[in-house]
């Protein structure tokens, strides 16, 4: 065991965090780059996206991205690599807190309430956001009731919304309450400024 | 018994429209309870549609109340009644116009830019195709001829169609040959051809080959490559498919593509 570590520990490395040993590289060939998109991640219209939550591995995809605005969908923050990663680059987070008054406690099995899933979409509509990213913990039934409604703003028929929820949530396969919810969602609560929607919006709605 | 039916609905008429939509509905279920639910004789609305009189009168008392409805019968009241408490509740929020329904078909998605992938659309979803995507392109990667149907939309619209023809990577010994594929991503991720649908019968297996290629130029993972694919390919993903992926030699198609200018993809 004692020798193992000693042995580890001659070896050349970079730790990422206290970034040791970084001098220590000699680049001998360029390195076969491979980029990583986050988990789930999809391409939802142009310059919108969906995805789980960000991790440092994905960091070097989302730059890619241009992105000015990444809407959170969760109560607690998400992880503080990616708060700094938004710092960093000048990409606002926004908190579309599910439910405001449970606190930290509060379950995230939880669906989102009416008013996150309009304050979402107020900031979907608005191509100042743009390029835009919309993300929960997985990416799979609060990003996918958001998109599930704007899909309904945008007249889709609801078996191809279903059809596109269901493709992003797994094997355990979709909640029926997050359906009900893009079903019965009021599309005219979202206000929509002309001037500032996205033109596959403009389109839909002229 | 009819004529003091007809006394009885001729009373009626000086009535305001809800207490006579009221008393009709009153009159059915009264005749309704005492006949049972299959009585047509006596029933009140087939008194007044049997009676050119009674019926031109109904209509113009209607008429009356709601101008821009020209023609409709006694059912429809119900209806009319519901329109209008729709149109008070909601016209705070209305917005000026309606939004179309559209259908996209059926597995479709954005890739990249404008690139976007689906199953075979079918007639139900031309509109989409043409009004929301406004294709230029329709990249088919199927062997077999196109349906005349989906050829006359394309010619409509304006959309060219572009095969190349491949039969999926199926066991045993069946595979697509990396040089039609490359002919086909050269098809893809040319700017000119763009916005451009790609297809195959179910947008699974062949689209989904093409499609990992594509991120394969795009210096995805493999392994969100093959996430990818199996979410698009669900419930019937192939593990062959995902070998061709992998394997595809993608020499010849990044020379063209650096050439060309067409790397990297623009989001």
């Amino acid at each position: 065991m004692e020798t193992d570590y000693e042995e580890d520990d001659d070896n050349v490395y970079i730790n990422e965090e206290l970034e040791s040993g970084k001098e220590q590289v000699v680049v001998s060939h360029a390195p076969d780059q491979r980029i990583v998109p986050p988990l789930n991640f999809c391409p939802v219209e142009r310059y919108l996206y969906r995805s789980g939550q960000p991790s440092p591995v994905n960091f070097p995809f989302l730059l890619n991205l241009n992105l000015r605005t990444i809407i959170w969908l969760a109560n607690e923050e998400p992880q503080d690599t990616l708060l700094e990663f938004c710092d960093a680059h000048g990409i606002q987070l926004q908190f579309a807190t599910i439910n405001p008054d449970g606190g930290e406690d509060d379950n995230p099995w939880d669906g989102l309430t009416e008013h996150s899933i309009i304050s979402a979409l107020q900031t979907i509509v608005n191509i100042e956001n743009y390029p835009l990213l919309v993300c929960c913990g997985m990416g799979r039934h609060r990003t996918g009731t958001v998109i599930g409604c704007l899909r309904r703003i945008m007249g889709w028929n609801l078996a191809s919304v279903s059809e596109e929820y269901r493709r992003f949530t797994g094997s355990r396969g979709g909640r029926i309450l997050v359906e009900l919810l893009i079903e019965a969602f009021d599309t005219h609560l979202v206000k929509i400024d002309r001037e500032k929607a996205p033109r596959w919006l403009l389109s839909a709605v002229k | 018994m009819e004529d003091s039916l007809k006394g009885k609905i001729r009373q009626m008429m000086h009535e305001d429209s809800e207490t006579l939509v009221r008393s009709l509905e009153r009159e059915d279920g009264v005749l309704e309870l005492k006949m049972g639910l299959d009585s047509g004789k006596f029933d009140v609305h087939n008194a007044i549609s049997e009676d050119d009189d009674l019926k031109q009168e109904l209509e113009d008392l209607i008429r009356k109340f709601y101008p821009e409805k020209k023609e409709f019968t006694e059912e429809d009241v119900d209806d009319v009644f519901d329109e209008d408490e729709y149109k008070a509740q909601s016209s705070a929020v209305r917005r000026s116009s309606v939004v179309e329904e559209v259908i996209p078909p059926e597995n479709f998605s954005h890739v990249v830019g404008e690139i976007y992938r689906s199953s075979f659309p079918r007639p139900e979803n031309f509109a989409f195709l043409q009004k929301r995507i406004k294709l230029k392109s329709i990249l088919v990667l199927i062997p077999e001829e196109y349906p005349q149907e989906n050829r006359e939309f394309m010619e409509d619209a304006g959309i060219k169609l572009f095969q190349v023809g491949m039969s999926g990577n199926k066991e045993p010994f069946v595979n697509i040959p990396s040089d039609i594929l490359t002919r086909a991503l050269e098809v893809a991720i040319n700017p000119a051809n763009h916005p451009i649908l790609i297809h195959c019968n179910r947008g699974k297996h062949r689209t989904g080959c093409l499609v990992g290629c594509i991120r394969r130029l795009q210096n995805w993972s493999l392994t969100m490559i093959f996430d990818e694919y199996r979410r698009f390919a669900f419930p019937k993903a192939r593990a062959l498919d995902q070998q061709f992926i992998e394997m595809y030699d993608d020499h010849v198609i990044k020379k063209n593509a650096h050439e060309n200018n067409w790397l990297p993809i623009k989001w």
